[in-house]
């Protein structure tokens, strides 16, 4: 940029007053949205005296790390979800993209014969679905999920949405030419869609996995349908229990002997705060891996020749 | 050609092998229900609620040991948190998932609604059979008292029957300035002690509420929390509208005094719970439900003592007596055998501690003949005393008084009934009204009974609103629902 002529005019470029506004607009938005998440960092570390006393405050009168040591010294069960958390998002992710991204390529080559039935076969429960008891039987009776590992995986394992999207990925920036320079080359259909085809899709399917993995990590209704035992329980379905659970209970306070014996056991401000920073920490770091191929995703195929 | 002479294969093979793994799935369950054979035990599945624990396994293990040489059958305990377990159980009973026993009650997957579904199996004939224990060892009122349209449908676990209303105290601030309370019963009674605690001490909340208070009026709700009630003392079963009532009109000036004057804190309205002020010990007093010895259990849960003296009569209600049930589902294989179960669970009482406390020595230690002692592992296994069964045969914790469960007897039988006990109101006709009287309710309930409003005002629009929203259908409905229940009772 310095090497350049200054007089010369760079028409990519806005005039140094609507470049403040526009930075402004921008950089207030995303404090907005980072506020929370900070604010509920802050809290997690207050001293629950303090959060008592003087209610949320950005700089609290006095620090404390007894949320964290209540949630880690109560950590099997944490740790454990944790780990469940971390396996059906990884084991999800990959079942996931592996079936989407065929799926999708199959209804994406014309020489495919019956790629309409399909297409409209996955449309179809974009649209009108069985609804949850349904659902709920199919799950527990016809597959045996119930209680299993597979519960949490498989019932978010193809999404129509993400085979629609990679569908068009694959018709708009794989050229068919490609596809029969690879076939007069000599390969075969899974050569050509594993060296040729998913190479040049890698946008797509990073958007795609990106989505998934968020979708798994932040998934907490199967777990609540599906999973009794308590070994199988991931993180964000614990989160939700341990809500749940505290406004139930002090809705329900009229009932003596519910208020009273559940007292002991609510958590503390402090700790659930701290729950929610361990819990939401981990998928931060998923964004800038993805992101390299998201905006990659986003600007490729934005100009047809 | 030949690319589609291959797909067609391929369908084929797909559709073979879903048949296949759908034939497993199906063969699987028939042989698990055969397996109950007349010579093997029978596995009774059994949900109940609270927070999973960890060493359910082991406890449950211990008591099928018991279990299977008493009555020949084991128990699959299943524990669903408090948060869940109506969504999760509507769910379950709505597919026809297999279970024997589930946990009822009028606040959690409700006991009425879902027995008028069918969800359960009435259970009049089964506690003339195998359930005689439980009808000795209860008060007649729980069995009375949570019967739906004439049959009983779950096993009350025996418990504190009647409701009753207290005012708890801060000990501390009463001492400190000399506050007397055994002169204090209605709301209005307690304005001087407000009022000491406001010009003395700045810092403290006098009246701690939150935005599920209501004044407590001598009045039978049909619904909780809803206007429609009777009056406690009626003779007559007339249905009226509790915004109408002079005796809340009454209650809601005060509430509204006492907001003006600043006792009770300016977010009352909108703050979902008191439990800051509970944990700074900066409040005077508010109510909560008591029951007997509930005193200790406050105080040592705040580490400040708390005192408390009735704020009204200790009445039973439909609520208090559905306070906790365990039910058998319909679709129940073995009914008789559940409800030996139950029976099993409300009488003995070395199963109903294994089930409540854990393993002796492992989970807690025996310190009296009637008395035990937490040990470090109770926290892995940790389940609602009041949800399983009958309360009074468990043992006392260290530092209770030896005549708890006797308090427990005197306390319920104190209790007045409520007139409409044994009445459950049938909104299957006005489920619309119901709704839109809920919506027009949410929006000004609690700043009206919160006093943040003033009565005078506000009272007329919401009878306004709540009128246009169809609260005269559901009344009129109410009454003759009511007068025919009256009727079949004479």
């Amino acid at each position: 940029m310095s090497k350049r002529n200054p007089k010369e005019k760079d028409i990519h470029r806005l005039r140094g007053s609507w470049n403040v506004v526009f930075n402004l607009i921008a950089g207030i938005f995303a404090f907005l949205c980072v506020f929370p998440f900070l604010f509920v960092v802050i809290i997690s570390f207050t001293d629950e005296g303090a959060l008592a006393r003087d209610g949320y405050k950005l700089i609290p009168s006095q620090w404390s790390l007894e949320g964290y040591r209540y949630v880690f010294q109560n950590g099997e069960a944490l740790l454990n979800s944790y780990f469940v958390t971390i396996s059906v998002t990884v084991v999800g992710t990959l079942i996931s993209l592996f079936i989407t991204a065929l799926y999708a390529y199959a209804i994406s080559r014309k020489s495919f014969k019956y790629r309409n039935f399909f297409a409209f076969l996955a449309f179809f429960t974009m649209l009108f679905n069985g609804g949850l008891v349904p659902t709920y039987i199919v799950v527990t009776q016809l597959l045996g999920l119930k209680d299993t590992f597979w519960a949490l995986v498989l019932p978010l394992a193809l999404n129509a949405f993400y085979i629609m999207i990679l569908r068009t990925f694959y018709t708009t920036s794989v050229p068919d030419a490609l596809i029969e320079a690879g076939k007069i080359d000599g390969a075969g259909e899974f050569r050509i869609f594993l060296k040729v085809v998913l190479p040049l899709s890698l946008p797509g399917l990073a958007t795609i996995g990106l989505f998934s993995t968020l979708g798994y990590w932040n998934d907490w209704f199967n777990a609540l349908l599906y999973i009794d035992n308590p070994n199988l329980v991931p993180l964000q379905s614990m989160l939700m229990r341990i809500e749940t659970s505290m406004q139930f209970i002090l809705q329900n306070s009229q009932n003596s002997s519910l208020s009273l014996g559940a007292m002991q056991n609510m958590p503390q401000d402090t700790a659930r705060m701290a729950m929610v920073v361990i819990a939401t920490g981990p998928i931060i770091f998923a964004y800038p891996f993805f992101q390299r191929y998201f905006i990659q995703g986003l600007t490729i195929g934005a100009v047809k020749e | 050609m030949k690319k589609k002479k291959s797909f067609t294969i391929m369908l084929a093979t797909l559709m073979a092998c879903t048949l296949t793994l759908s034939a497993c799935g199906g063969n699987k369950d028939n042989s698990a229900s055969s397996g109950g054979s007349s010579e093997k035990p029978v596995e009774l599945i059994w949900y109940t609620i609270g927070a999973p624990q960890k060493d359910t396994d082991l406890v449950i293990a211990e008591v099928n040991k018991y279990t299977k040489e008493k009555i020949n059958a084991t128990v699959k305990m299943k524990m669903i948190d408090y948060g869940d377990y109506s969504q999760k159980m509507q769910v379950m009973a709505a597919s026809g998932e297999p279970m024997d026993i589930l946990f009822t009650s009028s606040w959690a997957f409700d006991y009425v609604q879902n027995a008028r579904k069918g969800a359960f199996t009435p259970i009049d004939d089964l506690l003339t059979k195998e359930g005689k224990g439980i009808t000795e060892t209860l008060d007649s009122a729980f069995l009375e008292g949570s019967k739906v349209d004439g049959k009983n449908y779950g096993v009350p676990a025996n418990k504190e029957l009647p409701a009753l209303e207290a005012w708890r105290f801060n000990k501390e601030l009463l001492e400190k300035y000399n506050l007397d309370i055994s002169e204090v019963k209605s709301l209005e009674s307690v304005e001087p002690l407000l009022k000491t605690i406001k010009e003395n001490e700045p810092n403290v909340t006098p009246f701690a509420i939150s935005k599920d208070y209501m004044p407590l009026m001598p009045f039978d709700y049909l619904i909780e929390k809803m206007p429609m009630a009777v009056k406690l003392d009626t003779t007559d079963y007339k249905v009226v509208n509790l915004l109408e009532t002079p005796e809340l009109k009454a209650s809601l000036a005060t509430m509204h005094k006492y907001y003006k004057a600043g006792y009770v804190s300016p977010e009352a309205a909108t703050t979902t719970s008191t439990d800051d002020l509970m944990k700074t010990g900066k409040w005077l007093m508010d109510r909560a439900s008591t029951q007997p010895l509930a005193d200790n259990q406050w105080s040592a849960s705040y580490g400040y003592p708390v005192v408390s003296t009735p704020a009204g009569d200790s009445i039973v209600f439909n609520w208090s007596v559905m306070g906790s049930m365990q039910a058998i589902s319909a679709n129940s294989k073995y009914p008789e055998k559940a409800m030996e179960f139950l029976n099993l669970l409300n009488t003995d009482k070395y199963l109903r501690n294994l089930l409540d406390s854990g393993i002796e020595k492992v989970h807690y230690e025996k310190i009296g003949e009637n008395m035990m002692k937490n040990l470090p592992d109770s926290k892995n296994y940790d389940i609602p005393t009041f949800s399983i069964g009958n309360v009074l045969l468990t043992y006392l914790n260290e530092g209770d008084p030896e005549n708890k469960w006797d308090e427990f007897k005197t306390f319920n039988d104190a209790g007045k009934n409520a007139p409409l006990l044994g009445f459950n109101f049938d909104t299957s006709k006005i489920t619309n009204e119901i709704a839109a009287v809920q919506n027009v309710k949410e929006e000004f309930w609690s700043s009206l009974m919160t006093g943040t409003v003033d009565p005078d005002v506000y009272l007329p629009k919401a009878l306004e609103k709540l009128k246009a929203a169809g609260l005269d259908k559901i009344m009129a409905e109410a009454q003759t629902q009511v007068d025919a229940w009256v009727a079949t009772k004479k």
